[in-house]
Parts: structure tokens; C-alpha cells; sequence
């Protein structure tokens, strides 16, 4: 049905935005950061409201007023679905929770910080409401110029080399993404999906097709940092303001994931090459990088970093799910993006306490040194049991989901990918919360290696307003019953796909037994976590054995993320020529 | 990885993704001689519907009138981003005023490169806001209008001077043109709201072909983009420039 | 000649990426990003073209004379401005960086390794 809902979503924001740059340092005090955070309590409620409303049908909105002429699209139309709707409202209580945690965090009172997060927020609700592959583009972009420049703030020369390289990956997969755009238009003339969908149905032996989904498909995937596609993100959440890192990984990331959903079941369905290739190349490369991912992970100490790349292991959960091809993966992935999404970006706010509170943010240089801060304890390892699959919450549900649709797989196995990546990001995680607040795991050579940088956060903001946000999303991520997402979320998955042609379901004769996901991932994690803070207890030589079995090959994985923006884009280049092989090969 | 591996490694890449890629080149329509539903779709309706001439512009301030917003947006991005950059350890506080240029000496301009600026600096800000009206009738628009414009205030300073050129162009206003360009954008798409149409919806008479102000909203929004563009342009301008004056003492750079 | 276009995009895309993957300097490595860029609008505006057709502005010849496509000029006038906006911040970035670490070679600067 039609409705002037959607348009609000990004164009408020943008008003707002505009506003205050023009109003400038006229503002008194903290009414910047009021308005921000009541502008993105707004973002929130009109995302909810969309959810609820678009139950009935989607909320369809032509810009102008140009609706087709003559059953050709001449303008550009914002469509939200349930599912869009609800990333609407992920992304009003991140930025909300994100605003309210950096209440006095610059020392100057300045807008421009104010202006470039509206934009951002602005910029992922339009990419998940547009119907325009253009339109998506230039939502793509406006949030990949807003977060280069986020991540720079801090101005320390990490900061600025890994918004360097941030920036020029992400240019690069804006290029592919729309030179697979000119591709489309060239052989489709078409710019509005649904419309490119049915033109794509008609034209499906076309290599053209194939050849712009491998490129959109690299762009998205580098956004949403799958393996090969990913080295930039670790640096880059890494070094930007925690305030920031809380939406990137709470927030941009899944945008990656939920872009290749919407575009895979609103063009690309039709086209057999096309989702055979998903299905063989992009599951794989799903389960790859949450394993790595997971590894990774616990091969870090400083723990921004470690968040980091548990946000790479948990897209490739997401992207498994994508992959998968079915309404239930689908469904699964959407429960699993907004969990994570509320998961992460707490964690990512109390490595920001650490910042603040005790002045570094290296694992085993605070060893110890945060028993006196026993609430961000609490919250610290709630956060990491949830990521290593707890079973409650929107998370367990998800990987339930996940774990049914894997079920009609040829080979169900590849659902081990999650508990892995879950399990061992959990670990870390736990690992830290027990190091650092509780001072177990002491490590010989203590000194050594840590990060050089000065790594401290303005210290002088109370710790009950920044642990509130923290609260509220974990409460938010974890009490949500779960038969209420399940079916919100077949729900959102099955209007998804409605567009597309849903592929006839694989009957697998018999239903297979569900795995215990969740709590396989829990015992890993708890298993791992108790390895690492225990081992000095251990015999020396069981303890030195594994050590020297393992040590090369973090050391390995470690070496491969030079950082070195070179290496960077040759991994994406990979990374598109095993798309290519795959769409030529299925 | 060594650059010798790293070469290794993009060579297999590119002679997996060879196939491919010809492949698509040679599955491509014929360059000039394939259908364009779209844009002759746009050629048929916009003319009749919006009384413009330019087509480009229609479709860049009123069919896909909400992607230029954004793409307005983004601009404010980068420059809000390469302000928040190049400002660093100057901060916000100086922004306001001419800098000294310390012990920098100030070559002295030759009387040729001043004549030459005041003429052509004048003359190139008058083409700039005479491509920016002529949006709706000729090749140009905002965005070139709002470039040429950009360029105008760099013969300025090459003209005038630095601390000259700092006087006449506040950067306060420069945020405030920038800011208030996209606001006007924004707001103009609010407007039609109220009136119970869509976002951006025409609610303006359309005025006579070949008109300046004919295309109804469009000379509006136009106007907001070269607004924000010669905006976005000067403070881009005024930012890398006072790179080049040496730091003041006790000044972190 | 039909496939002209096409492969002077692919090789606008192929030169710049090699040139970014080489590159000793990042202000060489913005150039190559904008050599990559080009490829995009030659992409684009390819697409659009009609043989014969004038330009879809109608300021001298009447509405209905053949036109090429101006959906596809509109979005090659988006990309330049991504594309400028894009190159401001990295040089923006670039100039900062130098200041402090002295040095724009991107096999030496990397994040968080020292």
C-alpha cells in the first residue's frame, strides 16, 4: 500500500543533519547531542511502526509522485518490507545507544561529529528501504564516506592508516558495485529491482547477469568482510571511537549481508547460474570465515580488535544463512543479524568503559585491574556467553533457524561452521572478562607485545550512563521470547523473497534431529576460555605441547593481515576471481 | 606478503577472472544499437510532464530527485569528514580567522597573475551562477554551476592573497551555504509532504518552456545544490590551503 | 567496434587496480583509484548511447528528435561527484598522515603493527 512512512526514515535525519552543520557552533551546550539522540529515537519508533504496519503489506513509497508509466519504472521507490523495517529500527536503538554513550566523549563541543553519525544513520536506513538498484548505490556510498570519516576522528596515526585503508577498499567495491550496476542497465535498462527481476527472469542465459552479480556481489561481501574480502575491518574497527565501532559492528557489517539478501531475491532469484553459485561458492565461503574468523579472534589481545573479528566469524554465520537459500536460513539470519547486532554493539561499548575507565584496552596489560568496575564485569561476560550461543534470545533462536534450514543440505555438516565460530569468539571474549576482571590467566612476559599506541578515551564520563545503553541491549538481546521472533521472522524472510521465484523446497524425506548448537558452541567456548585462563596450572609439558601445535598457525593467520593496503586489494581480487570461477564452474 | 608473492597471487587472480570477464565483454549489447526503455521513457514523459528542456536535469531534480539528495548528503559527508581531518590539532577555534603565515616569506604577486585574477575571477563566479540558473534549459546545473563557482574563489585567492581571500570568504558562511543548501533540499521534499503528496512531489507551477524558472520544484532544488556544492567547494578549498601556512608558535601540528 | 567500449572499461579498471597493488605512494594510489573510477563512467555513459541520436536536451530541436539516454548521464554525474568527494577525503587523510608518520608509502604504514 502506498504510505509517506518510508521516505521519513532517511530524509529526517538528513534535515536534521543539515540543520545543525548550518546552525553550527550557535547551538549551546549539549543541544547537539540531545537532538541527535531524539532524532534517533524517532529512526527507531518509525521503524517499529513500519514493522508493525508492513505486517498487512508492504509500505510502498514513489519519490516525486513518478509511479510507473505504462508499466515501466521512471522514478525511484522506497518499499519497506517487515524485514527492512526492522533493520530501520536495529539501526535507531544502535545509533540511539551509540549517541547516549558518547554523551560528553569529545573534549570540544563541535557538531560535526553530530552531522556525520545522522548522515550515517541516515544512509542505512535508505539502503534498507530502497527498491532502486541506483538509489542502493548512493545509500551505499553516503554510508561508506560517513564511516571513513568516523573512523579517522581520533586523528593518531592508526586511526588515520586504517581509515586509509578502510577507505580505499570501500571505494573500490563501490567502483565493482557500480560497474555491476552499468552492466545490469546495459543489458536490462531497468534501474528498479523488482522491474530488473522480471527482466532477468526473461534473460537468464545471459553471461551479462552472472557477471554483474559477481560484481555487486564482491562489493556487498566486502562490506559485510567475508574471507578473502575482509582485512580491512579489523584495522578499521579497531581504531575508530568506540562510540562508532558500536554501530559499524552493530550495524554496517549486516548491512553487507542484508544488501546480498535483497538483491539476490529481487533480481537474481530467477537465474539459475546465479543462486547455484551462491549456494555452492558463498555458503562455503560463509563457513570459512566464521571459523577463521573465530580463530582470529582469539589470537587477539587487544580487545577491540578481537571484537572485530568475532564481527567477521559472525557474518559468515549471517551469510551462511543467505546461502542457504531458503525461507528458514533466511528467517534465521535476520533473528541472528539483529541479536548480534545488539550483542556486539554492547561489547564494543564496554571495551570503550576500558578505554575510559582504567586507560588501555590490551587483554593482559589489565590483567586484574578491573575488579573495582564489577557492574561492566557482569554486563562484560553476560555479552560473551550470548555470543557463544547462552540459549536464550534472539542469537539461539537464529542459530536454531539456521541449523533447520541446514537440515535439507546434501551436506548438513557445514552448520558446524557456526557453533565453531560462535564458540570460539564466546571464548575470547570470556577470556578476557576473566583476565581483566577477575586476574586469572597470568601470562609469563606480560609486557611484551603490547600495543605501543596510547590507548585511552576521555575518562570523565559516569559509569551508570555509559553502562545503561549496555544494559538495554543485552536485556533487548536476550528477552525477546523466542517463539515471538521466530515467527516475526518467517514472517519478514517469507515477504522477502516474495519477489523472487522460491526455488521448490529440497525434500529431505525425513526431518533430520536438530543439533544442539547452542550448547555445543558454550561448551567450546567455555572449554577454550577455561584452556587459556588455566593452562598455567596445567602439567608444563601438555601445556607447552599444544602451545608449540598451535602457535604457528596463529602466527600464520596473523601474518596474513599485513595491513599493507596492497595485500588488502589483492585478497579482494582473489576473492572476485573465486566468485567468477564459481558462476562459470555451477 | 612479499610484493613478489603479492604479484603472484593478483596474476592467478586475473587469469581466473579472464574467462569470465571476456566473456561478459563479448555478451555485451552492441555499442549505439540496443534498446533504452528508460531513457526514452524519461525523453517522452519529462518534457510534456515538467516543461524542461534539459532532460538531465529532470531526471537528476525530479524523477531521481531523491538520489541527488543523497548524493548532496554525501558531498556533506566528505567535507564534514575532511574538515574534521584537516582541522586535527588546529581545531575548531581558528577556523574563523586569517592565519598568519609565521615565517613563511610571501613571494610578491606579479601584476600580471593580479590583473588577470580580477578579471577572470569575477567573470568565472558570474558563469558559474549562470550555469547554475540555466539547470532547467542548457547542458550544467547545480553541481557544474556549484564546481565553477568553487573554482572562481580559487582565482580569488590567487588574486588577493591568502589572508585577503580569508576575509572575503567566512568559513562560517561556507558551512552555513553548505548546511543550508542540503536543508533547503530536504525541506523542499518535506513541503510537498504536507500537501499530502509524495516526498519531493511537484508543488509548484510549472512556468512556460524555455523559461528559467520553468520545471515547477526544480529551479528550487537546484538552487539548494549549487547552494551546498559552491559551499562544499570553498570550505574544501580553505581547508587544504591553510595546510600551506607554517604552524604558530605553541601550535601542535 | 561494438565491444570497444566494454574493453576500454575493463581496461581502465584492470590498469588502475595494478597500478593501486604496486603503488609506493598513496598519492599515486588515489591517482590509480580515479583511473579505476574512469572505467565506471565510460561503462555508464557506453551504455547510453544511441547511433545517430542528438542530446536529450531539447533547447534547439524540438522534443521527440532521437536522444540518447539521459538516465545514464544523470548517474555518471552522481559518480563524478562520489568520485570527488572520495579523492578529498584520502587526500585529506593522506596530508594527515604524513604529518605524522612522515612518510605515504602504504608497505609502511600499517595499522596497529609497531
Amino acid at each position: 500500500m502506498i504510505s509517506s512512512l518510508p521516505p521519513l526514515a532517511a530524509a529526517g535525519p538528513i534535515l536534521v543533519a543539515a540543520t545543525l552543520l548550518a546552525l553550527g557552533r550557535h547551538l549551546p551546550g549539549r543541544v547537539p547531542d540531545v537532538i541527535a539522540i531524539v532524532a534517533a529515537l524517532a529512526v527507531a519508533a518509525l521503524g517499529a511502526l513500519m514493522a508493525f504496519r508492513a505486517g498487512d503489506g508492504v509500505l510502498l513509497h514513489w519519490f516525486g509522485g513518478w509511479s510507473p508509466r505504462e508499466g515501466m519504472p521512471i522514478g525511484i521507490a522506497f518499499q519497506a518490507d517487515v524485514a527492512g523495517s526492522v533493520m530501520v529500527a536495529l539501526v535507531g536503538i544502535l545509533f540511539v545507544a551509540s549517541f547516549v554513550f558518547a554523551w560528553g566523549f569529545f573534549e570540544e563541543v563541535g557538531v560535526q561529529f553530530h552531522v556525520l553519525m545522522l548522515v550515517f544513520m541516515a544512509a542505512m536506513c535508505g539502503f534498507c528501504l530502497t527498491r532502486d538498484l541506483f538509489n542502493l548505490f548512493v545509500w551505499f556510498e553516503v554510508m561508506s564516506v560517513a564511516a571513513f570519516a568516523l573512523t579517522a576522528y581520533r586523528l593518531e596515526a592508526s586511526a588515520l592508516e586504517g581509515a586509509l585503508n578502510f577507505t580505499v577498499t570501500n571505494s573500490l567495491g563501490s567502483m565493482m558495485m557500480l560497474a555491476g550496476i552499468g552492466l545490469l542497465y546495459a543489458r536490462l535498462g531497468r534501474l528498479d529491482m523488482l522491474a530488473l527481476g522480471e527482466e532477468a527472469a526473461k534473460a537468464a542465459g545471459d553471461p551479462v547477469i552472472p557477471g554483474a552479480f559477481c560484481l555487486l556481489a564482491a562489493a556487498l561481501l566486502i562490506k559485510g568482510a567475508t574471507v578473502p574480502f575482509h582485512l580491512w575491518l579489523a584495522d578499521a574497527h579497531a581504531v575508530a571511537p568506540s562510540p562508532v565501532s558500536m554501530v559499524f559492528s552493530g550495524g554496517m557489517v549486516a548491512m553487507g549481508v542484508f544488501g546480498l539478501a535483497r538483491l539476490t531475491w529481487t533480481v537474481f532469484a530467477p537465474v539459475e547460474a546465479v543462486t547455484e553459485a551462491l549456494h555452492a561458492v558463498v555458503l562455503w565461503l560463509g563457513a570459512a570465515t566464521s571459523v577463521l574468523g573465530g580463530m582470529l579472534c582469539l589470537g587477539q589481545r587487544h580487545v577491540k580488535r578481537m571484537l572485530a573479528f568475532s564481527t567477521i566469524s559472525h557474518t559468515g554465520i549471517l551469510l551462511m544463512g543467505v546461502a542457504l537459500l531458503s525461507a528458514d536460513g533466511l528467517a534465521g539470519t535476520l533473528t541472528y543479524l539483529v541479536g548480534h547486532g545488539l550483542v556486539k554493539a554492547a561489547l564494543f561499548a564496554l571495551a570503550g568503559v576500558l578505554m575510559a575507565r582504567l586507560g588501555g584496552i590490551d587483554e593482559i596489560g589489565l590483567r586484574g585491574r578491573g575488579r573495582e568496575i564489577w557492574p561492566a564485569r557482569i554486563a562484560f561476560a553476560a555479552g560473551g556467553l550470548l555470543l557463544a550461543g547462552l540459549p536464550v534470545g534472539l542469537m539461539e533462536e537464529g542459530a536454531t533457524l539456521l541449523d533447520a534450514a541446514a537440515g535439507a543440505e546434501s551436506f548438513r555438516w557445514v552448520i558446524l561452521a557456526v557453533p565453531i565460530g560462535a564458540g570460539l569468539t564466546g571464548a575470547a571474549v570470556l577470556r578476557a572478562a576473566g583476565r581483566i576482571f577477575l586476574g586469572w590467566g597470568k601470562v609469563d612476559g606480560e609486557e611484551e607485545g603490547a600495543p605501543s599506541e596510547q590507548e585511552a578515551e576521555k575518562a570523565n564520563r559516569p559509569l551508570p550512563l555509559m553502562l545503561a545503553p549496555v544494559a538495554v541491549l543485552l536485556l533487548l538481546a536476550s528477552a525477546v521470547p523466542g517463539h515471538l521472533a521466530e515467527e516475526a521472522a518467517q514472517h519478514a524472510a517469507s515477504a522477502m523473497m516474495q519477489p523472487g521465484i522460491v526455488p521448490a523446497p529440497v525434500s529431505p524425506g525425513e526431518v533430520p534431529e536438530r543439533l544442539p548448537l547452542g550448547w555445543m558452541s558454550l561448551s567450546l567456548a567455555l572449554l577454550v576460555a577455561g584452556w587459556h585462563l588455566g593452562r598455567h596450572h596445567l602439567p608444563a609439558i601438555l601445556s607447552n605441547g599444544v602451545q608449540a601445535l598451535t602457535a604457528p598457525v596463529f602466527a600464520g593467520l596473523e601474518r596474513l593481515h599485513s595491513g599493507v593496503t596492497g595485500d588488502e586489494l589483492v585478497w579482494i581480487l582473489a576473492g572476485l576471481a573465486l566468485l567468477s570461477l564459481g558462476l562459470w564452474l555451477a | 606478503m612479499s610484493r613478489r608473492a603479492r604479484g603472484i597471487l593478483a596474476a592467478i587472480a586475473a587469469l581466473a577472472l579472464a574467462p569470465g570477464a571476456l566473456a561478459v565483454v563479448r555478451a555485451m549489447p552492441p555499442l549505439g544499437d540496443h534498446p533504452l526503455p528508460y531513457g526514452d521513457a524519461v525523453n517522452r514523459v519529462a518534457p510534456a510532464e515538467r516543461a524542461v528542456s534539459n532532460m538531465v536535469t529532470a531526471v537528476n531534480f525530479d524523477l531521481r530527485g531523491f538520489d541527488t539528495l543523497g548524493e548532496e548528503v554525501m558531498l556533506l559527508a566528505a567535507v564534514v569528514g575532511a574538515v574534521v581531518v584537516l582541522r586535527g590539532a588546529r581545531g575548531e577555534g581558528v577556523g574563523d580567522r586569517p592565519a598568519r603565515c609565521g615565517s613563511r616569506p610571501i613571494p610578491p604577486r606579479s601584476d600580471a597573475v593580479v590583473l588577470l585574477c580580477r578579471m577572470t575571477a569575477p567573470l568565472t563566479l558570474i558563469y558559474g551562477l549562470y550555469v547554475v540558473l540555466h539547470a532547467a534549459l542548457t547542458p550544467g546545473g547545480g553541481f557544474q554551476g556549484g564546481a565553477i563557482i568553487g573554482s572562481g574563489l580559487v582565482l580569488v585567492w590567487l588574486g588577493e592573497g591568502y589572508n585577503a581571500w580569508r576575509r572575503m570568504v567566512p568559513g562560517v558562511v561556507l558551512h552555513a551555504l553548505e548546511g543550508g543548501g542540503a536543508g533547503l533540499y530536504a525541506l523542499a521534499g518535506f513541503g510537498a509532504m504536507l500537501t499530502g503528496a509524495a516526498y519531493l512531489a511537484n508543488m509548484l507551477p510549472l512556468g512556460d518552456w524555455g523559461s528559467i524558472l520553468s520545471g515547477g520544484m526544480i529551479p528550487v532544488v537546484n538552487f539548494g545544490v549549487g547552494l551546498a556544492v559552491s559551499g562544499a567547494f570553498g570550505m574544501l578549498f580553505l581547508e587544504f590551503l591553510e595546510e600551506t601556512r607554517e604552524p604558530e608558535k605553541g601550535e601542535e601540528q | 567496434m561494438s565491444a570497444l567500449p566494454w574493453s576500454v572499461a575493463l581496461w581502465l579498471f584492470a590498469i588502475g587496480f595494478y597500478g593501486m597493488i604496486t603503488s609506493r605512494h598513496y598519492v599515486h594510489l588515489i591517482g590509480c583509484l580515479s583511473v579505476m573510477q574512469s572505467g565506471t563512467y565510460v561503462l555508464l555513459l557506453s551504455a547510453g548511447f544511441r547511433w545517430g541520436a542528438g542530446p536529450p536536451v531539447f533547447a534547439d530541436h524540438p522534443p521527440g528528435t532521437p536522444a540518447v539516454d539521459p538516465v545514464v548521464q544523470a548517474l555518471v554525474l552522481t559518480d563524478i561527484v562520489v568520485g570527488a568527494a572520495v579523492t578529498a577525503l584520502l587526500l585529506a587523510l593522506a596530508l594527515q598522515l604524513h604529518k605524522r608518520r612522515g612518510t605515504l608509502d602504504p608497505e609502511e604504514l600499517r595499522p596497529m603493527r609497531r
